[in-house]
């Protein structure tokens, strides 16, 4: 029930901001409609914690003997801490956007708050089968937003590939449930058989919204900070949330160690792009990609509350930085406190990050340890260049004093995280890892100013036209499609043609001699 | 009071007194109320049930002999007529937003009429002349008096046509199989035929190229009307044959060829579609794979696969009524539905892109749009009976998901700085945003409609139970 009071908050503000957008466009006070509604979701959160773990199951689907699963949501530890971190996101977008030159925007505010209620539904999703329809609502929920946004044709091209990029995801975690039907298993995330585990980790990873590169506004950084940063992130969370939900040991391949290296090096690659990207907006798909990675090596190595902890991290010290946008220097030193979030020091929410429950994943540790040095270097260095922000001088006198506000509660709650309410929180965690990491970012931040292949790179559009691999993939991909396209023209055009009734009936004789043959 | 004239004269005589009305409303109207009238009767009016009214007492008659032949409709029949006319009445109700009232609603009901007889008529043989006349009648839907029959018209009228002597042969061989049923080569010719001749009607692969030359020529409307219709009765035409006969219902073979066929169907329906730079093909390739999830609910565990199949009628008719509606309105606006004249369209047709999209996307499986929950059972129970077929599945589903993200991308394609100028009429964006919201009830709430599908296995006395 609690769960469904929060989600009817955000959804009730963000649906009183459309109306009051449609009836009273020159509304004064949208604003604080969403502030005051996020504030009270933010609140309504903590009420959870008298009464967990807590379910609630929604009616089943009829024929019951053809639908086995019911939506069901629970709010247990892992859940509250996603939902608690999705809406702290979601108020800070809110707090912050004083200061963005594209103030006030209620339907920005409206799309972030939607989507943040759909969020909080899929962290407290009980089975595959509630989560794929929570993840479809927010892919159809995405895609309205962002065509709402897009003017170019390339750019509404890029917003079809996130949307495809994340149905796949959705249609792997289906592939999940067929794997369990075939074993003759119902497909819950407690008792998934292990042969389905690894399709739970690739639809996560396929959804985690790395897939385009950037997001279909580059020009317009109004966008990319507050709004951008609310549809990466929380694409990225509720995708993540899968992983938290893979029991321990249900992960059982022959693929497993490749797939471990593999993802190794993409915690590697996000890193090291992460560390030299000329700023962290540019940088934010390579954040997304070394802390997506972190968690899903942690579920890999079956450690599900260690995903949940990098998947917080992923939000909360993500949203400092990519919501900083004015050049206050004691902001900028508060935000150095929110390295601890990320460093999986004991006590902090990522304390949990290095456990590794069974198996042997020591050929990977030293990848992952290196990765998250750079991320933590690249957080610290990003956090510290305010000289490159630009201050709007059109916000309120007000907006000044507002603005700290939502950067702080993201702090707070990262903090907070660490000490108090799930299974991640007082914990001292695998700390050795934790406390070498931390010592090689110093190093590595030492080593900045000194090293040339440390600096930041160009940033991206200096360079549009040089092909990356990514581009490179896509064009082979699309080779393909072609070839192919062109080899289902040639048999329409037959069967259509002229002598296509001939050609037709020829089929059919070939077919029925076929099954003819195979038939016992 | 007797059910065949309720259900088969009644309408096709009606149908005949709206032949000169021209008026699109009117006519709208008074067709979709009529099958929406009919349905509610099926639905709540028992048959071979004495009913007192006061102090009349009514009872419908569930047999009506004609010339020595018989037009039967059991009591256990009345929940798939209420499907039948409450999914025709959608067409009817939506013939004023597609400017289509003058054809498709006489004609429409008088095929639907025939399509209930083929269902009702006893000996089923003669099943096979009042599919036959439904075909015959679709070609003036379909063609206009001041131009040419296109080949996808003529193609449609010979494959139709050509079913006719295969299922005549068969109920003929049938006679003979139930004569001496040990006779395993008259049982395997007449199998043959029957197998044939179902190929022929639902159009099933490589017998299907009319079925996009008809969607590239027509009217949308009109073929999406006639491609839910014909398929759909056939179907239960065919599960009928299936309960029927013993020695057909246990034979392994009859489930490995509908297997084989409906995957067929769904994979190759599901590739091609990938490939069309034609929004009116995809929607062709879109029923292909329809047809083809219904033939593989047949060859699932029929107590598993027969709520399976009741369940994917409702959703294809919706879906294809809005795909038919929204493809009706986007060619008003374009010269054709080629991806080159369809660009940024979804500025121009805001609804009817949409319902596009929604009903390629619920073709597909996509979660909470009407066609996930059929699909999904399917999807499991073929996974449990052979993962590999369930893959092939998948495949067909991934061709259909890749249509829909190209048809995506080409309708939200727009010029640059192109402002959002929506040209639909008010009545095309109620009756699409009425489909619309069907679409997600069914997707997100399947139990509404159980109502009216749970009796409907009853129908049959072996298949279901």
């Amino acid at each position: 029930m609690f769960i469904l009071i929060t989600v009817a908050l955000l959804s009730l503000t963000a649906f009183t901001l459309l109306i009051l957008r449609i009836l009273y466009p020159g509304f004064r006070y949208a604003w604080l409609v969403a502030a005051v509604g996020g504030l009270l979701a933010w609140i309504s959160v903590f009420v959870w914690q008298a009464f967990m773990p807590t379910s609630l199951q929604l009616p089943a689907w009829q024929p019951a003997w053809l639908f086995l699963q019911a939506p069901t949501f629970l709010a247990d530890g892992i859940g509250w801490a996603f939902s608690l971190s999705l809406i702290t996101l979601c108020l800070a977008i809110v707090i912050t956007a004083v200061v963005r030159s594209n103030f006030p925007s209620p339907m920005n505010w409206a799309s972030i708050l939607t989507l943040a209620s759909l969020g909080v539904l899929a962290s407290v999703a009980d089975n595959p089968f509630t989560l794929v329809l929570i993840w479809a609502s927010i892919d159809i929920a995405e895609l309205v937003i962002q065509l709402r946004f897009v003017d170019d044709p390339k750019l509404s091209e890029r917003v079809v590939i996130a949307f495809a990029s994340r149905v796949s995801g959705t249609l792997i975690l289906l592939w999940a449930n067929m794997v369990s039907a075939a074993s003759g298993t119902s497909f819950e995330f407690q008792s998934a058989p292990p042969q389905a585990g690894l399709f739970l980790v690739l639809a996560s990873a396929l959804r985690l919204g790395v897939f385009p590169l950037h997001l279909p506004y580059p020009s317009e950084s109004s966008l990319r900070r507050g709004f951008g940063t609310g549809l990466r992130m929380i694409s990225a969370a509720t995708s993540l949330i899968l992983l938290t939900r893979i029991p321990t040991g249900n992960i059982d391949s022959p693929l497993m160690p490749y797939l471990l290296l593999f993802v190794s090096f993409a915690a590697l690659y996000g890193g090291w792009m992460w560390l030299r990207a000329p700023d962290e907006l540019n940088g934010r798909p390579y954040w997304l990609i070394g802390m997506g990675s972190l968690a899903v090596a942690a579920a890999l190595r079956g450690n599900p509350v260690g995903a949940a902890a990098w998947g917080c991290a992923l939000l909360l010290a993500g949203g400092m930085l990519f919501l900083s946008s004015e050049p206050v220097r004691w902001l900028a030193r508060l935000t150095l406190i929110g390295a601890l979030i990320l460093s999986a020091l004991p006590l902090t929410v990522t304390a949990t990050g290095w456990n590794t429950t069974g198996g042997n994943a020591w050929y990977a540790i030293p990848f992952l340890v290196v990765s998250q040095a750079m991320l933590l270097a690249g957080f610290i260095r990003h956090a510290q260049r305010i000289t490159t922000r630009q201050s709007n001088e059109d916000q309120p006198i007000w907006g000044r004093n507002v603005y700290p506000i939502g950067i702080i509660f993201l702090l707070l709650t990262g903090l907070l995280l660490g000490f108090f309410g799930w299974d991640g929180a007082l914990q001292v965690g695998t700390w050795v890892w934790g406390i070498i990491a931390s010592l090689l970012s110093l190093g590595l931040l030492w080593l900045t100013p000194r090293l040339r292949i440390l600096n930041p790179v160009r940033a991206h559009w200096v360079r549009p036209m040089s092909p990356s691999w990514l581009d490179w993939g896509y064009q082979v991909l699309w080779g393909l499609y072609r070839q192919l396209g062109r080899l289902s023209d040639l048999f329409t055009n037959v069967l259509e043609g002229e002598s296509g009734i001939m050609w037709t009936l020829l089929f059919l004789a070939l077919f029925i001699s076929f099954f003819t043959q195979r038939a016992p | 009071m007797n059910a065949p004239i309720i259900w088969i004269v009644f309408p096709a005589a009606f149908a005949i007194l709206l032949l000169p009305l021209r008026n699109q409303r009117a006519l709208s109207i008074l067709g979709g109320g009529l099958a929406v009238a009919l349905a509610l009767i099926a639905q709540f009016v028992p048959i071979e049930v004495a009913m007192l009214i006061g102090p009349l007492s009514l009872k419908i008659d569930s047999t009506l002999s004609v010339l020595g032949r018989a037009l039967i409709i059991q009591p256990t029949e009345g929940p798939l007529l209420a499907l039948i006319y409450g999914a025709a009445s959608l067409w009817f109700f939506g013939a004023e937003a597609s400017k289509t009232a003058p054809r498709i609603v006489p004609l429409g009901l008088i095929i639907t009429a025939l399509m209930v007889a083929s269902i009702a008529v006893q000996p089923f043989l003669f099943a096979a002349l009042f599919i036959e006349m439904a075909v015959l009648l679709s070609i003036p839907l379909l063609t206009s008096l001041y131009s040419p029959p296109g080949r996808g018209v003529i193609r449609f009228l010979i494959y139709q046509t050509l079913a006719m002597p295969f299922i005549l042969l068969a109920g003929w061989l049938l006679v003979g199989v139930e004569a001496s049923p040990g006779d395993l080569a008259l049982a395997a010719q007449s199998a043959t035929m029957l197998g044939l001749g179902f190929a022929f009607l639902l159009a099933i692969f490589p017998l299907y190229n009319w079925v996009p030359m008809l969607m590239e020529e027509s009217p949308p409307f009109i073929a999406g009307f006639l491609l839910w219709l014909l398929p759909t009765i056939t179907i239960i035409f065919g599960a009928g044959f299936i309960d029927h006969y013993s020695w057909l219902r246990s034979s392994p073979q009859l489930i490995v060829a509908l297997r084989s066929a409906g995957l067929l169907m769904i994979v190759t329906g599901g590739l091609f579609a990938a490939f069309q730079r034609h929004l009116g093909r995809i929607m062709a390739y879109g029923v292909i794979a329809e047809t083809g999830f219904a033939i593989l609910a047949l060859s699932l565990d029929s107590r598993l696969g027969i709520p399976i199949l009741f369940l994917l009628i409702p959703a294809r008719a919706l879906s294809l009524a809005v795909w038919s509606l929204s493809l009706t309105i986007i060619k008003e606006h374009t010269e054709t539905m080629r991806f080159r004249e369809s660009r940024g369209i979804l500025r121009i047709a805001p609804f009817a892109a949409t319902g596009i999209l929604l009903a390629t996307l619920s073709t597909a499986a996509f979660p909470l749009l009407a066609g996930f929950p059929a699909k999904l059972a399917l999807w499991e129970g073929l996974s449990r009976a052979s993962l590999t077929a369930a893959l092939w599945m998948g495949v067909g589903i991934v061709g259909l998901l890749i249509s829909a993200f190209r048809s995506l991308a080409v309708v939200s394609m727009a010029e640059e700085y192109t402002s959002w100028e929506p040209r639909e009429s008010l009545m095309q964006m109620l009756m699409l945003g009425l489909g619309v919201i069907g679409l997600f009830l069914l997707g997100v709430f399947p139990q509404t409609i159980q109502f009216f599908l749970f009796n409907l296995p009853a129908m049959f006395e072996h298949l279901g139970r």
